[in-house]
């Protein structure tokens, strides 16, 4: 066992204590008995085990016991003991200084690892407090890192899970690490079994497993034993690693809803830019068509305002489709009649509809049914609409109502050619219509509101082909109509 | 009708729309009044006592439905909003605040003309005695003797279907929301419960419309209300 610098200077420092102490008592000596020099060398033991561990101190106890039967025991300056007695005292004098030695020395490393204890915990608890201050996932790593390296002598690595739940290491640590045996740890939430000297040690949050902290000793042998400490760590990491995870949520959150309100802000600015200009077209024109023009100017005049009539319905359908797809449309459901819907469709129509005669037929004990009326009246408008662009004038237009068993499925079906079989699957997407070369106006739009509005009631759409003519019919779900309360009732009451 | 030209003041930013409104509106002989702003539109409400008002929910300088509650602070003169189509709860906000009709940009010319002409013959109606005889289609109605007759022949209506009958003969050339026809008909406590309106609108239309499904006389505003045509 090698001696350090420090510790041959403790071992000089008590010989030295041992040689003053000897000195002083022999100044004294001619007014002290013998037996009370012993006491002097015993103080001497005492303080050298106080001050400098128990090596210098057994020194101490040897050389204090020569010291004194060399120059106080007679026949002085010799090692000889005349009298038998002395022996007594060497060894009690040998004891004594022995285990107050050791005593001291004891004391003395229990308050020297208080002392490490103490600085260890407030090591963590600086920790904790950069912890609470990191930002980033990367500075939780760091600040962790630091600590065990500073404290332990060890090396560590942070392993959070990406979006399917696979660890992925943070920042740039030095751990081997056995990729299966941390993510065991993490799909368990239990530290595992030592495995070439790295502990795996999951970060268990409130709600779930954070991820995995694996840590190993830079030197071997080091003590790892330490397991609360590991464990606190550990959970001062999850909980940074979840106050950050909540703090990425809400900032998204946050994020989310400012994009949401600029996109509503965005649409509605677009829909008063679009509709301005329009209705300016559309009442210009349709003050030329009413004023005293020749027949021919007249008719021009006419056409701009219908062209322009159908820019904005084709307008109104872009922008309706943008609000649908942002989420920007709340549903106002309310339990209704579907009658009144349709009636109301039919109206809005008007000579959109040509001369195609409507025939309705809706059964007479057809439930009231909770829907957005305004949307219904797109979804009514769209399909008649269809309807009427793609058959024959004077052929008819068929809206019929069925109720299945938690549905009421609603159909409108025309007399045309029906829908072309390559497209009928696509149908409902944007951008795609039932004929391809076709020389009716339309993008296409219109079904795929049609069928965003009816996704968004619950229901389902669909498209298919009769002989002759094509049939779209969607579904409604019944749910539980309220009880309209009859006149007397209502009259009692009043 | 009197002889004096009815006075409209029309309350719209946009400078072209104002245009050919007011020759419209000319054309047909009304002496128009112009404002730009809603608050200029107010001043000009004060000094000019039109017999109608012709607002643009849009306004730049405030909110067209505010200004609606402070106009009906002081008058009643009927006004007809501007507004887009996809707004049905500006347009109900602005009907509840006390307008009386709405367009829907864009819209035709003879669109405009109807719905003005509509709201004039309200305004000389109200001031003129109270009409007791009610006549659309194949119905009469006896308002004093509470007689409902379709082809001569009486027809039976429970006290809600009349009451209701009778709020929307009253509103005549208006647009009814759901929460004024509720309050008047049911009481302040049904104002939600739009399904009995629209159910009882419904008994109304099989008993005296022609075709229930096609209604001519007691239309639907959809997402707004009802309005009566004769």
């Amino acid at each position: 066992m090698g001696i350090s610098q420090g510790e041959l200077k403790s071992y000089l420092v008590s010989a030295i204590a041992c040689l003053a102490t000897a000195f002083l008592a022999a100044l004294i000596r001619p007014w002290f008995d013998t037996v009370n020099i012993v006491m002097l060398f015993l103080l001497a033991v005492f303080l050298v085990s106080w001050r400098l561990g128990q090596g210098p101190a057994v020194l101490a106890a040897f050389l204090s016991v020569g010291l004194f039967d060399f120059f106080f025991v007679p026949p002085r300056l010799t090692f000889a003991v005349a009298d038998i007695q002395y022996l007594l005292t060497f060894v009690v004098m040998l004891a004594v200084a022995l285990i107050t030695g050791q005593l001291t020395a004891l004391l003395r490393k229990q308050a020297e690892a208080a002392q490490q204890e103490e600085a260890r915990t407030r090591a963590l608890y600086e920790t904790a407090k950069s912890l609470a201050g990191a930002v980033k996932l990367p500075q939780v790593a760091e600040t962790v890192a630091a600590f065990l390296h500073n404290e332990i002598d060890a090396d560590c690595m942070l392993l959070l899970p990406d979006d399917t739940g696979q660890l992925q290491a943070q920042g740039s640590g030095r751990v081997w690490i056995e990729p299966h045996l941390a993510q065991a740890v993490y799909d368990r939430g239990q530290s595992g079994e030592e495995a070439d000297g790295v502990r795996y040690l999951p970060l268990i949050g409130a709600t779930r497993v954070r991820g995995v902290l694996a840590i190993s000793p830079v030197a071997s042998g080091n003590d790892m034993l330490n397991q609360p400490m590991l464990e606190a760590v550990a959970t001062l990491s999850a909980i940074a690693v979840e106050r950050l995870h909540y703090v990425e949520v809400a900032q998204q959150a946050q994020l989310q809803t400012a994009s949401e309100r600029l996109r509503s802000s965005v649409l509605s600015a677009l829909s008063h830019d679009l509709r301005t200009p329009l209705t300016i077209l559309v009442g210009i024109a349709d003050s030329l068509a009413r004023s005293h023009l020749e027949a021919r100017q007249k008719e021009d005049a006419e056409a701009v305002r219908d062209q322009a009539m159908r820019l904005a319905g084709l307008v109104e359908n872009l922008l309706d489709m943008a609000r649908l797809h942002a989420g920007d449309i709340q549903l106002r459901r309310e339990w209704q009649p579907l009658e009144e819907v349709i009636g109301s469709s039919l109206k809005l129509l008007g000579r959109a509809l040509g001369r195609h005669p409507v025939r309705i037929e809706l059964p007479a004990d057809l439930p009231l049914l909770e829907f957005d009326a305004v949307l219904m009246e797109r979804v009514f408008c769209n399909l008649l609409e269809n309807a009427s662009k793609y058959s024959p004038e004077d052929s008819p237009i068929d809206i019929t109502a069925n109720r299945k068993a938690g549905l009421v499925e609603i159909s409108v079906r025309d007399y045309g050619p029906g829908i072309a079989p390559e497209r009928q699957d696509r149908i409902f997407e944007m951008f795609v219509r039932g004929v391809s070369e076709s020389n009716q106006h339309g993008v296409g739009l219109g079904l795929a509101i049609c069928r965003a509005i009816v996704d968004a009631h619950c229901g389902t759409i669909i498209a298919e082909n009769c002989t002759p003519g094509a049939r779209f019919t969607f579904t409604l779900p019944v749910g539980e109509p309220p009880v309209i309360e009859g006149d007397d009732l209502l009259e009692s009451r009043q | 009708m009197s002889t004096v030209a009815p006075r409209v003041l029309l309350i719209e930013d946009e400078r072209q729309i104002r245009k050919f409104v007011r020759e419209a509106l000319q054309q047909e002989g009304y002496q128009v009044f112009e404002a730009e702003t809603a608050a200029q539109g107010l001043v000009e409400a004060g000094s000019r006592k039109p017999d109608l008002v012709i607002l643009d929910l849009g306004l730049p300088d405030r909110d067209g439905v505010e200004a609606i509650g402070d106009l009906r602070n002081w008058s009643a003169v009927p006004v007809l909003i501007l507004s887009a189509r996809s707004a049905e709860p500006d347009k109900v906000a602005a009907l509840d605040a006390g307008a009386d009709d709405y367009l829907a940009k864009p819209f035709g010319v003879s669109e405009l003309l109807a719905r003005v002409r509509a709201l004039l013959r309200r305004k000389s109606r109200l001031s003129g005695d109270g009409q007791t005889l009610v006549a659309f289609g194949e119905v009469q109605v006896d308002l004093i003797r509470r007689l409902v007759t379709r082809n001569g022949e009486p027809v039976h209506l429970t006290p809600i279907e009349y009451r209701l009958l009778r709020a929307l003969l009253a509103g005549e050339g208006r647009v009814l929301t759901h929460r004024q026809l509720l309050r008047d008909v049911w009481g302040p406590s049904y104002v939600e419960s739009s399904h009995y309106l629209r159910v009882f609108v419904g008994h109304l239309r099989q008993k005296l419309e022609a075709d229930p499904t096609r209604p001519s006389y007691f239309l639907t505003e959809t997402g707004v209300g009802y309005r009566f045509q004769s």
